[in-house]
Formats: C-alpha cells, sequence, structure tokens
C-alpha cells in the first residue's frame, strides 16, 4: 500500500498525495480514497478531485477547519479499505483516425518515424484506464499510452478543435468531450459522446474505468 | 421578465457555483466577485442562491415588465433607471415598463444585477452559472443577447437598503493580491520567488477570460534539475500557474485539473478582485502565512454577517 502524505492546499484545500509518478498502484491507491471519502457523505467537504497521483479535498472552511478534517481523514484512513468500489467499466470507442478528423497526424509520421497505420495500430492495441476526468467537464485522462507515441504538447495550444477529437500528449491520450481549447496533438476523431449535463451521471467515463480505441 | 435590449460585452447568468461534480470535471463557473454576488442577494431579499446577471462592459440595458426592486454590486457604474441616475450598491425599485441603462464603468470590471422577484430559470447540475465553455446552466448556455427574455419568478419588492460606502471594497489599480505558498514553490530559483512575492509589479495581459488571467513581466526562473510540467493534478480557484514561459496564470472558476507548477495561491480574501483585473492593469503579489490568510478571511466573514445586518438600518 501506498503511504499517504496529507498537505494544505490555500486555505481550504487539502491534498491528499499517494506518490510522485503515473502508475497504476499508485492511482489505485486515489481511486479507493476518492470513494471512500465520497462514500462517508461528509457536509464539510465540497468537492474532491481525484487524478493521477492525488485527491485535492476542497472543504467548507466555515465548517470545519484543515487540522480537524486532516485529523479527521487521516484516523479514517485504514478504513479505507473496506470500503466497496464501484467496478470499472470497459468501453470500446471507435474512432476515425488521420485525414480530416487527425490534423497532427502528417507531423507524428515524420516526428515519431512511424506509419499512420503504425500509429493507429500503437494506439489501439493499449487498453488505457482513465486516470482522472477534468480539466473540462468530461475530458479523460488515459493512459498508458505507449512509448513510442510519446509527444510534446503543442507550444501553442490550439484555440479549437472539434468535440470528439482525440488527442495525445507524452504518455496520456485523451478525448475532447466539447468544441474547446487543445494543447494535445490530435489524431482523430470519434463520434461518442462524453457529457451530458441533462443526464446522471453526467460524464460518460468515471475514474478507473478501462477503454480501447477501435479504428473505424 | 426582463427583456434584454443591449448585453453589454458580455454578460452571463451566474450564481454561487457549482459543486460535487469535480471528480468528472465539473467546474463551479461561480459569480467571480462572491462579496459582491452575496450582497447583491441580500439587497434585493433573495435566498443566498438565487440566479444574477453577472455584465462586463457599459451599454448594458433592459426593461422591465412588472414593479421591481433591483441593485447593482460589483463595478461602480454610472447608471440610470429611465434616466434618473441610480446609485450602485443600493436597493431601488423599478415601475413596470421601465428601463435601466448601465453607461459606463467608473471603477472595476464586472458588475452583478439581481431582481427581488427572481428570475425563472433551470438550475443545471445544481446551479444556475453558465458554463460558457461546454454550453449549459444559465440561459441555454450562452451569453445574453439583445431580445432575450426571462420571465420573473414571483412578485415581490424589497425594502429600501444600501451598502455603507466605507463597505464597498476599492477596485483600483495597482492591485494588490496577498498570496499563500503553492505546492510547486520549490520549483522555482529563491531570487525569482522573492522578487514575484515581493512587490515585482506584473500588467494584465489581452489574455484573461473567466478561465484565467494571464500576467506579463519579470518571468519566474525554474530551477535547472526541474521539469516545467507537472504530472496533472486537481487545483481550485485563485491557484497561481507557471507555465514554461515563466508567466504567472491567474485560475479562476473554469478549471478543475491543471497541469502547471502552482507557485501560489491568491488568498481567498483577496480572490474578489480576480473579478475587477482588466487589460493593463499593474498587479503585485504580497505572500503571507496561512495563519495570516485564515484570520483575514475570517474578518471578511464577519463583517459581511454585520454588513447583513446594518444592510436596511441606516434607510
Amino acid at each position: 500500500m501506498q503511504i499517504m502524505k496529507l498537505s494544505r492546499y490555500g486555505e481550504d484545500g487539502i491534498r491528499l498525495l499517494f506518490g510522485d509518478s503515473i502508475n497504476l498502484e499508485i492511482h489505485a491507491e486515489v481511486r479507493r480514497a476518492y470513494f471512500f471519502l465520497k462514500s462517508l457523505d461528509l457536509k464539510e467537504i465540497i468537492d474532491i478531485i481525484p487524478s493521477f497521483r492525488s485527491c485535492l479535498v476542497h472543504f467548507n472552511s466555515e465548517m470545519t477547519s484543515f487540522q480537524k478534517l486532516a485529523t479527521f481523514i487521516s484516523w479514517m484512513k485504514p478504513m479505507a479499505t473496506a470500503v466497496d468500489l464501484p467496478e470499472p467499466k470497459t468501453y470500446e470507442i471507435t474512432v476515425s483516425y488521420g485525414g480530416e478528423f487527425g490534423p497532427d497526424m502528417e507531423f507524428l509520421t515524420s516526428h515519431l518515424k512511424l506509419t499512420e497505420d503504425e500509429i493507429v495500430e500503437i494506439h489501439t492495441s493499449v487498453t488505457y484506464t482513465v486516470f482522472t476526468v477534468g480539466f473540462i467537464p468530461g475530458f479523460p485522462y488515459l493512459g498508458i499510452l505507449d512509448r513510442r507515441l510519446s509527444v510534446p504538447r503543442l507550444e501553442t495550444p490550439r484555440v479549437k478543435v472539434p468535440e470528439g477529437s482525440v488527442g495525445i500528449a507524452r504518455l496520456q491520450t485523451g478525448i475532447y468531450p466539447f468544441d474547446s481549447p487543445a494543447g494535445w496533438r490530435i489524431i482523430g476523431r470519434t463520434d461518442q459522446k462524453l457529457f451530458d449535463p441533462k443526464e446522471e451521471p453526467y460524464s460518460f467515463l468515471q475514474i478507473g474505468d478501462k477503454i480501447r480505441f477501435l479504428r473505424i | 421578465m426582463i427583456k434584454i435590449i443591449n448585453p453589454g460585452w458580455l454578460s452571463i447568468i451566474v450564481d454561487g457555483g457549482r459543486y460535487g461534480y469535480g471528480a468528472v470535471g465539473v467546474p463551479a463557473s461561480s459569480a467571480l466577485d462572491r462579496f459582491a454576488y452575496c450582497i447583491l442577494n441580500h439587497l434585493v431579499d433573495n435566498d443566498g442562491r438565487a440566479p444574477v446577471i453577472e455584465v462586463m462592459g457599459g451599454n448594458f440595458s433592459f426593461m422591465v415588465d412588472a414593479d421591481v426592486t433591483c441593485a447593482i454590486t460589483g463595478a461602480m457604474v454610472m447608471a440610470s433607471v429611465n434616466d434618473q441616475p441610480l446609485q450602485p450598491w443600493t436597493a431601488f425599485s423599478m415601475a413596470k415598463g421601465s428601463v435601466l441603462t448601465v453607461q459606463d464603468i467608473k471603477e472595476g470590471f464586472r458588475y452583478y444585477v439581481g431582481f427581488s422577484c427572481g428570475l425563472n430559470l433551470e438550475a443545471i447540475i445544481g446551479s444556475y452559472s453558465t458554463n460558457l465553455e461546454c454550453r449549459f446552466g444559465g440561459l441555454e448556455g450562452r451569453s445574453l443577447r439583445k431580445g432575450d427574455e426571462i420571465t420573473f419568478k414571483d412578485r415581490k419588492m424589497a425594502a429600501p437598503a444600501e451598502v455603507p460606502e466605507r463597505y464597498i471594497p476599492s477596485m483600483t489599480q495597482p492591485h494588490r493580491l496577498r498570496i499563500v505558498e503553492g505546492p510547486e514553490i520549490e520549483y522555482f530559483t529563491p531570487d525569482s520567488i522573492e522578487a514575484f512575492m515581493e512587490g515585482s509589479v506584473f500588467t494584465v495581459s489581452g489574455k484573461l477570460n473567466r478561465t484565467g488571467i494571464r500576467l506579463e513581466g519579470n518571468p519566474l526562473t525554474f530551477r535547472k534539475e526541474l521539469d516545467t510540467n507537472i504530472i496533472s493534478e486537481g487545483i481550485l480557484p485563485g491557484t497561481i500557474q507557471i507555465p514554461g514561459d515563466g508567466l504567472p496564470i491567474i485560475i479562476l472558476h473554469e478549471r478543475t485539473i491543471g497541469g502547471y507548477a502552482r507557485i501560489a495561491m491568491v488568498a481567498k480574501v483577496d480572490q474578489d478582485t480576480l473579478a475587477h483585473l482588466k487589460h493593463g492593469d499593474k498587479v503585485l503579489f504580497e505572500k503571507i502565512d496561512m495563519t495570516e490568510a485564515e484570520s483575514l478571511w475570517k474578518s471578511k466573514q464577519e463583517s459581511i454577517t454585520f454588513l447583513k445586518q446594518i444592510i436596511r438600518r441606516f434607510i
């Protein structure tokens, strides 16, 4: 089990840190802590943002203090092992790769010295884990991308990419749920709807879910 | 109902924020000046979660089709009802058929308009706030347009009320923002941290919106051995991120995850000021410790409680 480090984040945040790298063991601890804290349903907690290696707990500073809540969380932590974790779901998502749907494909073939078919082959060969959902609603940070496809983000992000754009950056891949600004390299597009504000649980994907991409 | 005659530069519906779904990336999208929002609802005698209009820029006007008590808080505006000048931070009545016009802003950037009759809107994910980027909440997930009509929820007027002048926050620049240390403060050289936290003057760039405010000035220097990116992680409003170019970005209420080093957070006591930073304004930071930040926030909360008690007493 990973050791949990607790620290402050501004006046009304607590950062629970479970490690300093991207891997599935650390992430499993984050996910466990998230569902555990959520199951307690504390009125003092406004929101919880789980990600690769940490949970950020946003608390109501009028109802509790960092000291009180941090002590409580440390005290309750051993009980997290008993929480019933929701079973991660597995989805297949179909993608149209390259061409007008993947404006960065040409750059990637020359930069990575791979053909388009090889890039698609590598991208579709991995079962990805949803490490976190966010920055904008429903955006899944998926890992772990094969090292052969690792590229830096764009120096200057695009002002707008279309909804459904599939991007890669470093060891991650993701899908833009809305027309939005984007710093990742776009290789394809999917029709899968990722976020519906009218229907709970709003996001198609939840932390811990598994995804495989299929080429159309 | 209110009917928008002119939406100003940008006007949207906001409330106290959308919470509880940070785990799927849903940001708060709340009113940026929380003090102004809170006092506004009190002036027009609404419950503390009522939707109001957040406006940028002058030349904003609307008509009402019923008698209503109205108020404007936030930026200090020059405004009138049917050519009768009105006082901001004051509850005033509007008769059926009258037109309110905001001509110009004297000080500050964003102002808030609220109504005693409430606005008939649908809460999405527990909030009326507009998520402009993802097009949900508020009025059809978009900014207000000429001709838009929003019906009133009920028919009630509020008693006269006024915020005493000494309680109206100053919004003049240079904006002094008190900050507390962020998780990645050690990513930067001691010299550049010192300069950043002790009076280096930054200028608000043209890149600012509800998502964040980019500043220009002396770039921060990263310690050589460190990568400038961090593993993406949860963030809260007021976080100051430093991307590779060393220039600060202050994150507002539209993001849940960030991937840049977080040098500091704007102390909660000064976060309302962020609503009033505009292109070209000067900003300077002053580091305080957490104990001070907490006690400043506590005093601010106490003064809000007190203000709510006296708001109707002086009339």
